[in-house]
């Protein structure tokens, strides 16, 4: 399979271990990966006149013939916005006024969804079982909305498949489609650290002993301002937060170096120890 | 009270025709993740639109509170797309050069794109920073936790479709 890689703009600093782990990932699955040439943000949730948000998105799109994968949900709900609202005649012929092309059938995925095509149940490449690993998959928002996408808008569930096909045990909790508030969190910081708080504690009320991600944003807000949250509430929360990239890499056998596991700030190593102990069994 | 009948066909022209349709249920406050913390719900900026009762609608905190979650959308029974009409507003606050701290982040988030055609989140961080400086606790604070991660860059190299991005703004933009 060949695919052009949209890695998104925080894939060179915040979200350094998505694109690690995105590429490792590939490319013990035999996919092949190539950078969408001259890429530009895809405006994420900071550009409010829709038509302009369109239009940066479908720069993108016509940089290459091939589907578009990417690892950040934001750029995925963009591009698969422009693509559903560039069926709008007006829209289309704006958009493509100020573009050098056009692009026809353009087909936008996300590397969760590639990667639930090319991993079998009980594919020989899983050397790594996760065996009984309490593993909650948190979902956000942007993943499954605009709806019309690869699962519900309301109540995803394709990640608790790809978590037992991994052999680790879905965790299922209240708030894992609730939004994590990142995209409001720098002007009111307070408001979105209390919404993340909630989705930690009612994850960890749930038994996970990790969350997983889909979403850069979703990730910083839950990995990089737990401790905070942890000097707020003068608590110990401890979970640590893996990309979805991570998860599959780690069952895939690679290596920690690999899938950037030492950039994550709630270190997930003790829960990989806890695998390869389980494993070794 | 007579409505301003410009900014409802502005909002419209922005956000859809079929705002019109809207029929005040509520769908949209009762999904928004951050209802509890507005002053005048999704479903009033909804009202306001339609009623032209412009200031109103801009004064709201709610303007700048939208996550951008699309559960509204996802729920609206008439097919109305809420968070666009918030982008609206923010759209028409913006080009009015009204100024507020949330303005001022999406603001530097924009020129960033149209300057370099990508976004460097340390450098946009640092840039807020000016604007807000009240956001300096949390920023060295994230700065502090990032930076040993190696996850602190500051990128100023340009894309070459720089001036291609700038006429998306200015073209899909106009007012």
């Amino acid at each position: 399979m060949r695919l052009a890689y949209y890695p998104g703009c925080v894939s060179r600093s915040t979200g350094k271990e998505m694109d690690r782990s995105t590429r490792a990932v590939c490319v013990a699955l035999g996919i092949e990966l190539e950078e969408l040439p001259d890429w530009s943000c895809c405006g994420a949730t900071h550009v409010p006149n829709e038509l302009v948000s369109t239009g940066l998105a479908a720069r993108n799109i016509i940089q290459t013939e091939l589907p578009i994968m990417t690892p950040c949900s934001i750029c995925y709900s963009n591009l698969r916005n422009a693509v559903q609202r560039m069926e709008v005649p007006e829209v289309r012929s704006k958009v493509d006024a100020v573009l050098t092309k056009s692009h026809e059938r353009a087909r936008i995925r996300h590397v969760l969804d590639v990667i639930l095509e090319v991993l079998q149940k009980d594919d020989d490449r899983l050397v790594v079982p996760l065996k009984d690993l309490k593993t909650a998959p948190y979902y956000g928002c942007l993943l499954t909305r605009p709806k019309g996408g690869i699962d519900s808008p309301e109540f995803p569930t394709i990640m608790e498949g790809l978590v037992k096909t991994l052999k680790a045990e879905p965790v299922d909790f209240g708030l894992k489609a609730f939004c994590c508030a990142g995209p409001i969190f720098m002007p009111q910081e307070e408001a979105a650290a209390d919404i993340i708080y909630s989705i930690l504690k009612d994850a960890k009320k749930a038994g996970a002993e990790v969350l997983v991600t889909v979403c850069p944003l979703c990730h910083l807000m839950l990995d990089a301002k737990q401790k905070s949250l942890e000097r707020r509430h003068g608590e110990q929360i401890g979970i640590p937060v893996l990309y979805v990239t991570q998860l599959v890499g780690i069952a895939l056998g690679l290596g920690p170096e690999e899938l950037g596991l030492n950039m994550n700030s709630v270190s997930p190593m003790p829960v990989v120890e806890k695998v390869y102990e389980r494993v070794a069994k | 009270m007579k409505g301003d009948a410009k900014f409802t066909n502005e909002v419209l022209r922005l956000a859809g025709l079929e705002v019109r349709t809207c029929i005040q249920c509520g769908t949209c406050s009762a999904a928004c993740p951050t209802a509890h913390l507005m002053d005048n719900s999704i479903r009033r900026l909804v009202k306001f639109s339609l009623e032209g009762r412009k200031e109103e609608a801009l004064a709201s905190s709610s303007v700048w509170l939208c996550t951008s979650c699309l559960l509204c959308t996802v729920r609206c029974p008439r097919g109305i797309r809420p968070k666009v009409l918030v982008g609206a507003l923010r759209d028409i606050f913006e080009r009015e050069g009204r100024k507020d701290k949330d303005q001022a982040y999406e603001d530097l988030f924009m020129r960033q794109i149209m300057d370099l055609g990508r976004i460097s989140e340390a450098l946009l961080s640092a840039e807020y920073l000016l604007a807000d400086p009240a956001s300096a606790v949390q920023t060295m604070e994230m700065g502090l936790e990032l930076l040993p991660k190696g996850k602190i860059t500051v990128q100023k190299d340009r894309i070459k479709g720089t001036d291609e991005v700038k006429s998306i703004f200015a073209e899909l933009g106009k007012g």
